[in-house]
């Protein structure tokens, strides 16, 4: 296939899994009494922008919100996962394999079931209701994964690199901060993606934790759209929209960085 | 590859104490945070709650007969079964079609890395949003799929309220939803694979599909092997699509193990939080066997 | 590369923190603190700091001397979230839910009764308040009820030759319906969703035809559900309805292709910008005459708390959201009908249309009521998945019901 090919076929791929999308996009566009219109319209052609002035109106406080708990939850599962990844594959600790498996099973609990145990720790400690408690709860999602991940990849650093370290003196924390860390750069950005994405989306967490907060994230800002009984779709699915702007600029500057090696340790194991 | 020196006996011993001051703050992490709600599950699981004793705090041990409820409700072998094949098949074609896409765009032409980038885009949204969006499109009389199909001359399908098709509907937009990460740990994995082996094999004539069967896919086993195991076990938790898509229905169509032990517990005027929570450990120990089958198969590799 | 990452991370976190305002809750009206701080939970996430609602709390925390923290929940959340702070001795000092949990949470403990919260229920209609009591004790107060009537659509009725009065009962309606079917338009929408919600629409028809919810399975019960999977065979509703909320329902109306559209005041306010002429019919009984429906909207209710010196501030917080003038105010912008005489007196001045809804909730029953309590969810979801699997062609009818009979029976011994 040439090269042009190729990028057609790529579009028509994209362009396929992006149709909901779409659709979505096309929701946001929609008064509310074509939207159930039988047959449906591929376009708004009756469009408003309805939807769109409630969201800019109500709604910008509540994304920066998200992209504040995103960046909080992106620091402590970094800060969190990194030594722990370092560890389990360079210092081999008798025990490791056990802590692995644990690691495992943490991802599998439901989250509804760790919010309601983080209430009532964070109801005791008085953390209820803070932005700080709902960006330790998100990286509960992440961390798990992340040491996973940074295992994985920090297995494959050649031996040499570290042992070039330790002739030089240095320490295990001065080899995990000089040497390991800045070699891991493609692991930390996929783990930072990762735990943004689910810090972005997270809803059970934020509604359990936050729900009385003064800082809410974008998933409980659309809440305004949906009352008791009636909700605003084309405002639900604008509000979507306009999240999602932000988060996709972030992904393409950091699709660059999630490349060689994320898992090259478990490659060549 | 030379290890340095083997370490002496008072160095092992210092690097093993090393190795657990980098482990510290997870460990305190995993019991503070992870370790309560677990107990607390598995509180709820052996004791005959009511919302009365869920208040006040004076719920009777019961052993294991929240268990017994659970598994003697008709509920529950449809549940298993549709689990089973939710995840199977879930899993069976986010998979391949992540691979077949990391394939693709390995091939680094023009628009590549955004086009990549776009594919991300499902995962932004939240999944009230999502779930919604299928929703809608899969309406029996407003949705644009069927439309589709009536302009193609078939007939349109009860996508959300046939008993026949609802739990196919629900695993279609898993699959989508399922695609992004497969496709990212994928091709990650792909990149690690030195481009002189492929190099070689052009050398030696191999046609593109037997340069992937033979060579690629091989070395990508450890990756498959977690893409797998990560994904069966997210895929094990998904309630919130089926919820909102279904709510479980019609008459329990689509309802899983996760779908089921949310509305025990949550999604009825009268929650009954012991066979709730009973059905979510049966899960986690679901999820558990199929973790431990990966760590032999791993170890096995690995020897 | 490293430092335009660096540079672009630095930028966003600042973006971010500067945009990190407040965004909701909060303190509501500046009243003197002297009383301190009383929280309110209500499942009205739609209304902001800035809307009427939310300024009313704050000045009747004001008035009494205090001030009011408020959050709004969804709805169908809020249960367990009641119940989650109930155990965790960090319930609010105001609650207000939906109807059918009242009794639940009464059950739970988690509420306290009129002897302990001194409210006056004397001037609210029986059959609203009846949804709030059990074991002889009341637990709340209505703040408005809302309930079920037939939209119809003037033009769709007018064209298939449908004189809306002439629709007194079942057989009427469904001749009507054919008219319209066969006139190229579509029947009746509503929702049968498989949720509470469903239920609640089922009802009208459940009761209208003589069927008593102890006994899921008798003939009256089975004619409803008949009823329904009728029309949907025969194309008078749309298969759509098997999971419709009613918001989507309504939208389905809105489109102006429907005749009918079973649906609650609350939609009042879309119905006049639905762009066609709308009517309004109450829905027909079985053998002619107006069917009981069920009674929906929240009530006012004060949750236990440690220190029971509160309960005179959350009285009188209480007595002032309930107060003939904040009602009228809060009714009206629910579009909900009133829950005391006076005031829905005054409902029909400001707007005539009303009339036909007040004398609709005048006709109206509690789900809860006739004893039923706590009873009543557990006869609910069997049924709900009774009529969803006749709908759905998995069930006849009959059996759908007798199997929804049996689950019932078994979960409320």
């Amino acid at each position: 296939m040439s090269r042009g090919l190729k990028t057609g076929v790529g579009v028509v791929l994209t362009a396929i899994m992006l149709f909901p999308v779409y659709w979505m996009i096309n929701v946001s566009l929609t008064r509310d009494t074509d939207m159930r219109d039988d047959p449906p319209h591929l376009f708004p052609l009756h469009g408003t922008l309805e939807g769109y002035r409630a969201v800019l109106d109500q709604q910008l406080p509540y994304l920066g919100n998200s992209l504040l708990i995103g960046l909080g939850t992106v620091l402590v599962t970094v800060a969190l996962s990194a030594p722990a990844g370092y560890s389990l594959a360079r210092l081999r600790p008798r025990g490791g394999g056990v802590l692995s498996f644990v690691l495992l099973v943490a991802q599998m609990i439901p989250s509804i079931i760790m919010a309601m145990g983080f209430y009532a720790i964070y109801l005791r400690l008085g953390v209820l209701n803070s932005t700080a408690g709902l960006i330790l709860a998100d990286s509960t999602i992440a961390v798990p994964f992340g040491v996973l991940i940074f295992t994985a990849f920090m297995s494959g650093i050649p031996a040499e690199l570290t042992a070039a370290a330790r002739i030089d003196g240095a320490g295990p924390l001065r080899t995990f901060w000089s040497v390991i860390l800045p070699v891991s750069r493609n692991a930390v950005v996929t783990v930072s993606l990762f735990a943004f994405l689910w810090a972005w989306s997270d809803f059970v967490f934020a509604t359990t934790l936050d729900g009385g907060g003064t800082q809410q994230p974008i998933t409980l800002g659309i809440y305004h759209y949906i009352g008791n009984n009636n909700q605003q779709w084309n405002a639900i699915m604008a509000t979507a929209v306009v999240a999602s702007i932000p988060a996709t600029l972030l992904l393409i500057v950091a699709q660059r960085y999630v490349a060689a090696g994320v898992t090259a340790g478990a490659v060549k194991d | 590859m030379t290890r340095a020196t083997r370490p002496t006996a008072r160095h092992r011993g210092g690097a093993q104490w090393a190795a657990w001051a980098f482990l510290a703050p997870v460990v305190l992490y995993l019991g503070a945070f992870y370790a309560y709600p677990l107990y607390r599950n598995l509180d709820l699981s052996l004791r005959h709650y009511t919302v009365r004793s869920f208040v006040q705090g004076d719920a009777p041990f019961t052993g294991l007969s929240n268990y017994g409820t659970v598994v003697d409700d008709p509920t529950f072998w449809p549940a298993v079964w549709h689990t089973a094949v939710f995840t199977g098949v879930s899993l069976a074609f986010q998979f391949s079609i992540g691979m077949a896409l990391a394939v693709f765009f390995h091939q680094n032409f023009r628009l590549s890395a955004t086009l990549r980038a776009l594919f991300l885009v499902p995962w932004l949204l939240p999944l009230i949003v999502s779930a919604s969006t299928w929703s809608w499109m899969l309406n029996s009389d407003s949705g644009i799929v069927n439309a589709a199909l009536r302009l193609v001359g078939l007939d349109p399908v009860n996508w959300l309220t046939s008993p026949a098709w609802s739990l196919a509907s629900v695993t279609i937009a898993n699959i989508w939803i399922g695609i992004p990460f497969n496709l990212v740990v994928v091709y990650s994995g792909l990149q690690a694979v030195p481009a002189e082996i492929y190099e070689a094999a052009a050398l030696d004539g191999a046609r593109p599909w037997s340069t992937f069967w033979r060579i690629t896919f091989p070395l990508l086993r450890p990756v498959s092997a977690i893409t797998l195991l990560l994904g069966l076990i997210y895929t094990l938790k998904v309630f919130d699509i089926i919820w909102i898509m279904t709510k479980g229905g019609p008459a329990d169509a689509s309802t899983t193990l996760a779908t089921w032990s949310y509305r025990l517990g949550f999604g009825n005027l009268l929650p009954a939080f012991g066979p709730g929570a009973a059905v979510g450990n049966l899960l986690i120990i679901a999820a558990m066997i199929f973790g431990l089958i990966y760590i032999r198969t791993q170890r096995r590799a690995l020897s | 590369m490293r430092t335009k990452l660096r540079a672009s991370l630095l930028a966003l976190t600042l973006l971010g923190g500067l945009a990190a305002c407040s965004t909701s809750g909060g303190d509501t009206g500046s009243g003197s603190a002297a009383g301190g701080t009383y929280t309110i939970w209500d499942p009205y996430p739609q209304y902001d700091d800035a809307s009427a609602w939310v300024q009313l709390l704050g000045k009747c925390g004001t008035d009494a001397g205090v001030t009011v923290k408020r959050t709004g929940y969804d709805t169908s959340d809020l249960t367990n979230k009641a119940l989650l702070a109930a155990q965790q001795g960090n319930s609010p000092d105001v609650l207000i839910v939906d109807n059918p949990v009242v009794s639940t949470l009464a059950e739970a403990g988690v509420l306290t009764t009129t002897d302990d919260n001194k409210l006056d229920i004397s001037a609210i209609a029986p059959n609203l308040v009846a949804a709030g009591q059990t074991g002889g004790k009341t637990y709340g107060i209505p703040i408005g009820a809302n309930t079920l009537a037939l939209y119809y659509n003037k033009a769709v009725l007018t064209a298939a030759g449908v004189d809306p009065a002439a629709v007194k009962d079942w057989a009427s309606l469904t001749a009507a319906l054919g008219k319209v079917k066969a006139a190229g338009k579509k029947g009746i929408t509503f929702s049968a969703i498989g949720t509470e919600e469903g239920s609640f629409q089922f009802l009208p028809w459940y009761w209208g035809s003589g069927a008593d919810l102890r006994k899921l399975d008798s003939p009256e019960a089975v004619s409803a559900l008949s009823l329904w999977n009728d029309w949907l065979k025969s194309g008078y509703a749309p298969n759509s309805v098997i999971n419709n909320t009613q918001t989507t329902s309504w939208q389905e109306f809105a489109t102006g292709q429907f005749a009918f559209a079973e649906n609650g005041t609350w939609q009042l306010g879309n119905a006049k910008k639905a762009g066609f002429e709308y009517g309004i019919i109450p829905i027909p009984s079985k053998t002619g005459g107006t069917a009981p429906a069920p009674t929906g909207g929240e009530f006012v209710t004060a949750p236990v708390q440690k220190d029971t010196k509160r309960y005179t501030t959350t009285q009188k917080l209480i007595a002032c959201l309930s107060s003939t003038d904040n009602a009228l105010a809060t009714d009206t912008t629910l579009s909900y009908i009133a829950a005391t005489d006076a005031v829905q007196t005054k409902q029909v001045a400001a707007n005539a249309e009303l009339k036909v809804w007040v004398e609709a909730v005048k006709a109206a029953k509690g789900r809860t009521s006739d004893n039923l309590g706590t009873k009543y969810p557990k006869i609910s979801e069997p049924m709900w998945k009774g009529f969803q699997a006749a709908l759905s062609g998995g069930k006849s009818a009959q059996d759908a019901f007798t199997a929804a009979q049996t689950s019932a029976a078994a979960a409320t011994k």
